[in-house]
């Protein structure tokens, strides 16, 4: 049998151009390092005891701004667009306010971890513990309380995060920023803005403040332009190949021009944005800065460009391929212990294509079809490449994006339009804004320049909910409670106890984090403000608001729900087994849970109670019950400290894996420390009915309650999606999903065998993308345990 | 075959024993479709992919990689059939397939083939897949064993799926009462009919019977119905010989056909004997090779018949 990826793996000829194929090659062949030049130019900045003293949005634009002017600037062999994230080809920096501190930690740990290494030196090293002790007491995780006790709490609670992970400690992003208005009026144009907005404000005011941030830092950001025009200008002196030479004098006009004046041309367009991606990047959290929708916004200026001659749809294609390789310069820099939870090597940086525009035509375009052959050639970590869906989106579009994933590509995942729509509305978008949805981090869907959601605010162990429900409030095996006081099992009589207790659980400490949350969202609005950030989203110039303080025009909070299959088939389970067939009482699972159901006759009955993703109404409905409590409790907690609701997300990344290996037995069978199942997907290994099935259990559910968007991986094996009748066969199963109220999908076709070969022998595969969760990594980036999990749910579809 | 004089519809109560119901089928007709396999097979072909299908009644599987040898089948079986062999689990003269040691196995290393199914409940089964049908231009196929070994039951489950407008294809073996060629013209949609071999001493040899009803049944039904697709195993050393495929070609051209689906064979099979009761010993034959494939197209197209090959 041959494998679609090993094919796709000989298919780099499939890339059009040299250019192209030395620059993914230069990029695929650089080892991941860590940055010093963030954290060490920040340190200074903030060490000088002026800087101290000035409000905190000045002193963030004046730091970046710093960082922008000093950092290393580089342009590589043949690149049209320029521009480095990070003084390593491959690297990614240290935010030491922000989460870097407890990143730190691992400083001598980085280079020879097993998963995700990334190379550092030992001056690099020690230059970094160097600002150690001048960041102890001043990062974010520790400013969001006041009181020592709380501080204490909070950090050993997040160090271990049993319970929730709350990542807006490192920093918030997770936007789509308003590159439209960026490309067409340059850095200058938001300054001019700031400039008349600010003379209508009392002087040092908080808004005359922010104002004033967002002028330092938009001269800061066209500096950092130019700064690549003189090199480039000085490049091109020396430059003996004529060819390169005329290239590096267009770069070099480019960039006198962007980011600071609005471009004239699509390279033009292509480079300012791609400048401030990096500028972006530097300013807060380095994940999720999401271009969004490129083919909308990049349109224009490929039409004009054309109109003129000056270029040509294979120049575009060469540009845009250029921008896409440029994106995975970038890597985070996460502890061994973040890792667990966003595995993979992964930025979020997303760009979505197609779908309808903010009048509900169709918008697909000749951008989207270059995009969409340009995640097919190079099959890269980033930027994740998302394609939206609707009713009347042109068979010709399906087409290539069906045939691209039939043929074992993992990108792009898909989105429906008239559900995710739909959802945003009933959350207060307007039609038009809820239209110009792009997705961001994994699959959060936000309006494109107007959202400040803090997608990925935190992620939630909800199983653990129901095995507190089950033992009064404890822990299995803990001797102090942690929960809220809940009725002993013995005492519950119908489903209906189990239920109350589970939901009080889940609201207890629902609440414990959101009082933790709130803390956090105060100290990123206090300390860490963003003024480039809140220039790029619309609502805060206005306002005259940071978006950390609530400037956005749309402002949510994502709370994950992880587990909700595990959840709800245990309590199906629990229903079936104690409830209808009497085969135990509550006490007695109770107590085999506690002890890891110690008997094999009873873990393989209970795994034999039909779980969710098996067509099964009566399990199905469990989990229903799971993610609309989860999502009813969420919106009556809120709103956030900037305004906005809390949402439910369905995704859960890697945590799923982690939170699955602290959590005790669960009443579907499944035994201590065992993976639960990745976002709203089946738990491992239980959807045996095939993939109509499984669509079948997933349109029971109702998506309109996750506001936050969910992650539903499907995998097939390449035998069974083989030839025409495969792809036809897997565009039906979208479009009926889709049809029947389906928000999102990532197919993964998968062959085990390759896998195997994968898992024991890296260097032979050395790129092997697979899908984990709502982003593409390549496999080598993952841990054991997830390439483990992977391999056996592989060969279970397979059976 | 008395049934016949059954009328349609089937009374609800109806059964039939069905070993296996696979959704998203993609490979047994046009789009999605959810197949069904029926239990009990006229024919013994050497090359059987199905062999589990061959007895009507319900049987017992063993699936050694599967097992773990904790022996929690032992007590649980009522008949003392249970054996601690390294291959074998079953005493099948023993063994009257209850069902019971696969209830107590926890890593379905074993397992009952074949269940009776309600006519009511096989048709709800199906349904569940209508939307994917209906995206799709799928629909049910019914496949065996030998659908038609239970033809009151299938023909009123073809009856119920077409009302709910679901399309309907039989893959049978050809070997059924020729007084069924007129009803399962009026009630299916399609048949995919197997022309195993040309010549009937051959056939004979083969699977156990001569192809004199098969081929009477293929003629009748071509002259009632449309969507009517020969399909022929390739089994190399078996019937891929040239002048069998001649032979064929001529059969086809007789009941104007001119196209012809080409199984390759595989030996899927061959470990299904090692769980099963069964006398046969695997088949030691090769699965034809693609070159081997493209000559018998040739021959096919030689004599004017289009060859499909299937992967």
């Amino acid at each position: 049998m041959q494998s679609c990826t090993h094919e796709a793996l000989q298919k780099n000829d499939g890339i059009t151009g040299e250019r192209v194929r030395l620059l993914k090659k230069a990029v695929m062949d650089a080892a991941p390092g860590i940055c010093t030049e963030r954290a060490l130019i920040w340190t200074e900045y903030f060490k000088r005891k002026e800087n101290r003293s000035k409000p905190a949005v000045i002193g963030m634009a004046e730091a970046l701004s710093e960082v922008l002017g000093r950092k290393g600037i580089a342009i590589h062999p043949g690149e049209l667009i320029v521009g480095n994230f990070s003084s390593k080809r491959v690297g990614g920096s240290i935010y030491p306010e922000l989460h870097g501190l407890p990143v730190m930690l691992d400083l001598f740990k980085f280079s020879g971890r097993e998963t995700n290494p990334l190379r550092i030196s030992l001056s690099e090293k020690l230059r970094l513990a160097g600002i150690v002790p001048f960041w102890m007491f001043r990062f974010l995780g520790i400013r969001a309380y006041r009181s020592i006790p709380k501080k204490v709490r909070l950090l050993f609670d997040q160090l271990i995060a049993r319970y929730y992970l709350i990542n807006e400690a490192g920093g918030i992003s997770h936007f789509a920023p308003d590159y439209e208005r960026l490309i067409a009026m340059g850095m200058d144009g938001f300054a001019q803005e700031a400039d008349r907005l600010q003379a209508g404000v009392q002087k040092h005011s908080e808004e005359w403040n922010f104002y004033e941030g967002v002028k330092i830092i938009a001269e800061g950001v066209s500096c950092f332009g130019e700064r690549y025009a003189e090199l480039a200008e000085r490049m091109s002196g020396t430059e003996p190949d004529t060819q390169r030479k005329a290239e590096l004098q267009q770069i070099a006009q480019a960039c006198r021009r962007v980011p600071r004046h609005g471009a004239r041309s699509f390279v033009e367009a292509v480079q300012s944005l791609f400048l401030v991606q990096i500028a972006l990047n530097l300013e807060s959290l380095d994940n999720s800065v999401c271009p969004g929708r490129m083919d909308q916004y990049l349109y224009p200026y490929y039409e004009a460009d054309l109109a003129k001659g000056i270029i040509t749809r294979e120049k575009a294609h060469e540009i845009l391929c250029c921008f896409s390789i440029k994106m995975c310069e970038i890597v985070p820099v996460f502890s061994r212990h973040l890792t667990n939870f966003h595995g993979g090597m992964f930025n979020g940086q997303v760009v979505t294509i197609g779908g309808v525009d903010r009048d509900g035509k169709d918008a697909v375009n000749e951008l989207s079809y270059i995009f969409l052959e340009i995640m097919d050639e190079l099959r890269m970590r980033q930027p994740n490449y998302h394609a939206r869906v609707h009713a009347g989106s042109p068979e010709e579009y399906l087409d290539k994006i069906f045939s691209i994933l039939s043929a074992g590509s993992n990108s792009p995942a898909l989105y429906c339009d008239e559900v995710i729509i739909e959802t945003m509305r009933r959350n207060g978008y307007s039609l038009e804004d809820a239209r110009d949805y792009t997705a961001v981090g994994c699959v959060e869907p936000v309006s494109q320049a107007r959202s400040f959601s803090s997608t990925d605010a935190a992620i939630f162990n909800v199983p653990l909910m129901l095995e507190m429900a089950l033992n009064k409030g404890l822990r299995f095996g803990r001797p102090f409670r942690s929960g809220a006081k809940t009725t002993a099992p013995e005492e519950m009589k119908t489903m209906e106890d189990v239920k109350a207790a589970f939901e009080k659980q889940l609201r207890y400490k629902l609440i414990d984090l959101m009082d933790d949350l709130q803390a956090i969202e105060r100290a990123n609005r206090d300390y860490h403000p963003t003024p480039l950030t809140s220039m790029l989203i619309r609502g805060c110039l206005d306002k005259g608001t940071c978006s950390t303080a609530g400037g956005a025009q749309y402002n949510f909070s994502g709370i994950q729900c992880v587990g909700p299959a595990d959840t709800g088939d245990a309590m199906r389970a629990i229903e079936q087994s104690v409830f209808i067939e009497g085969k135990f009482s509550l006490r007695e699972l109770a107590e085999k849970l506690k002890r890891n159901i110690p008997d094999d006759k009873d873990r393989t009955y209970l795994k034999r109670i039909k779980k969710f993703g098996n067509d099964c109404e009566e399990a199905d409905r469990w989990v229903r019950y799971v993610i609309e409590t989860f999502a009813s409790t969420l919106s009556s907690l809120g709103p956030n400290t900037r305004g906005g609701k809390y949402v439910m997300g369905l995704y859960s990344v890697t945590a799923h894996e982690y939170f699955g290996r602290i959590n005790g037995a669960l009443p579907n069978g499944r035994r201590r420390s065992e993976s639960f199942g990745s976002g709203i997907s089946p738990s491992n290994g239980m959807d045996k009915e095939g993939p109509t099935a499984v669509l079948n259990s997933m349109n029971r559910l109702d998506f309109h309650a996750a506001g936050n968007g969910i992650n539903f991986n499907m995998k097939f094996d390449p035998h069974s999606l083989r030839g025409p009748e495969g792809r036809k066969a897997l565009a039906s199963l979208v479009r009926t999903y889709f049809h029947r109220g389906g928000m999102q999908i990532q197919t993964n076709v998968l062959d085990p065998s390759i896998l195997i070969e994968a898992k024991d022998n890296p260097k032979l595969y050395p790129h092997l993308l697979v899908r984990v969760s709502g982003y593409s990594a390549y496999f080598n980036d993952l841990t054991p345990a997830m390439k483990n999990e992977l391999i056996r749910r592989s060969y279970l579809s397979c059976l | 075959m008395n049934t016949l004089k059954g009328t349609l519809p089937q009374e609800e109560t109806s059964t039939a024993m069905v070993f296996d119901i696979q959704r998203f089928s993609l490979h047994d007709g046009p789009g999605v479709r959810t197949t069904v396999f029926f239990k009990g097979c006229p024919l013994r072909c050497l090359w059987c992919q199905n062999p589990e299908s061959w007895k009507r009644p319900a049987e017992m599987a063993f699936y050694e990689q599967r097992c773990e040898r904790c022996f929690a089948c032992e007590p649980a079986c009522p008949k003392d059939a249970i054996v601690r062999d390294a291959k074998h689990r079953i005493d099948f003269s023993r063994c009257d397939a209850c069902g019971d040691c696969a209830a107590a196995c926890m890593n379905e290393a074993l397992r009952t083939i074949g269940k009776p199914w309600l006519l009511t409940t096989l048709f709800e089964e199906i349904v569940r897949d209508k939307d994917f049908f209906l995206d799709s231009g799928g629909g049910v196929t019914l496949s065996g064993g030998e659908p038609f070994l239970y033809p009151d039951f299938t023909l009123s489950l073809c009856a119920m799926l077409r009302q709910a407008g679901i399309h309907t294809l039989a893959e049978t073996c050809g070997w059924f009462d020729s007084r069924l060629c007129e009803l399962i013209a009026g009630s299916l949609d399609a048949v995919f009919f197997d022309i195993k071999h040309a010549s009937a001493s051959a056939h004979k040899t083969l699977t156990g019977k001569d192809n004199g009803l098969i081929i009477k049944n293929f003629m009748a039904l071509c002259e009632l119905m449309k969507d009517i697709q020969p399909r022929m195993p390739i089994v190399p050393g078996c019937n891929d010989d040239e002048e069998n495929i001649r032979a064929t070609a001529t059969i086809l051209r007789k009941a104007g056909k001119q196209s012809i689906h080409c199984l390759p064979y595989h030996s899927l099979g061959n470990d299904k004997l090692m769980r099963i009761q069964s006398s046969q010993a695997p088949a030691a034959i090769q699965p034809p090779t693609p070159t081997e494939l493209e000559r018998v197209k040739t021959i096919f197209k030689e004599e004017g018949i289009h060859a499909v090959l299937y992967s």
